[in-house]
């Protein structure tokens, strides 16, 4: 299995018209439950915004990665949203955010090593310039998921 | 040319200690170092540290928000402890800080 395994087209979402962080994570959490990743987008966000309130997911370069462990989860995976325009969200350089990547991780993940250790690789990718600057410039789906493998 | 390592490790284990390790990886390599930073998430230990990197190693940088496995493993060397965030925030600054750390001890 490889990275691209773990980008699933149809929870990829571009042309995003959003107007907050709060709608963002509820339009991405329900893309997430239309493809069975998650079981209750409600349970889902309690767990992401517990780990919004430690620090911030907004980790500079107009990207935010919301995550958590939670039992809303059944299947490991990210969905990931391109917003029309910048959206205000609390970040590491103070700029606002264009790429969300909502990270779908189980309590339990005795297991889903494998998948965690691609989401692993994925993560890694998020920390390279070149390929999140390709990605902000994704029109569609397939844009983004070449941006990412 | 300088001998990095270090750890990443966050509170989740999910996303932020891996972009610091791709982030400061990155940032050593462009300044002609030679860089490995192990993680310590939840699928536990990658890119683990030889005892003979540490050994060899010039500086040690630990972005980290938890407590980490094998701390005891960096004795005596020279340490530059912060956060995941500063990793992700500011790569290429820590490594220049590191920089200084090392030149102004030589």
């Amino acid at each position: 299995m490889e990275v691209k395994d773990i980008v699933d087209i149809d929870t990829i979402k571009t042309n995003m018209n959003v107007k907050s962080k709060e709608e963002a994570i509820q339009k991405l959490a329900e893309v997430l439950l239309a493809n069975e990743y998650i079981t209750d987008v409600e349970a889902f966000l309690k767990d992401i915004y517990a780990r919004e309130a430690v620090g911030q997911t907004g980790i500079g370069n107009y990207i935010a990665i919301p995550h958590g462990n939670s039992d809303a989860v059944q299947k490991v995976g990210v969905a990931i949203g391109i917003t029309e325009q910048e959206i205000p969200w609390e970040t590491l350089d103070g700029k606002g955010v264009k790429g969300i990547i909502l990270f779908a991780v189980p309590k339990q993940n005795d297991g889903s090593k494998q998948h965690l250790k691609l989401l692993s690789l994925f993560a890694r990718k998020l920390g390279n310039d070149e390929v999140v600057e390709k990605m902000l410039m994704a029109k569609n789906a397939e844009d983004v998921k070449a941006a990412l493998i | 040319m300088m001998k990095i390592v270090g750890v990443a490790a966050c509170t989740v284990g999910i996303a932020h200690t891996y972009i610091a390790q791709e982030k400061l990886e990155t940032a050593g390599k462009k300044r002609g170092h030679e860089i490995q930073i192990e993680t310590q998430g939840t699928i536990g230990v990658e890119n683990e540290l030889t005892q003979k990197q540490i050994d060899e190693a010039d500086i040690v940088i630990l972005a980290v928000d938890v407590k980490i496995a094998g701390r005891e493993r960096f004795e005596g060397k020279r340490i530059i402890q912060v956060s995941t965030e500063i990793a992700v925030k500011s790569p290429n600054k820590l490594i220049e800080k590191a920089e200084q750390v090392v030149n102004a001890q030589k």
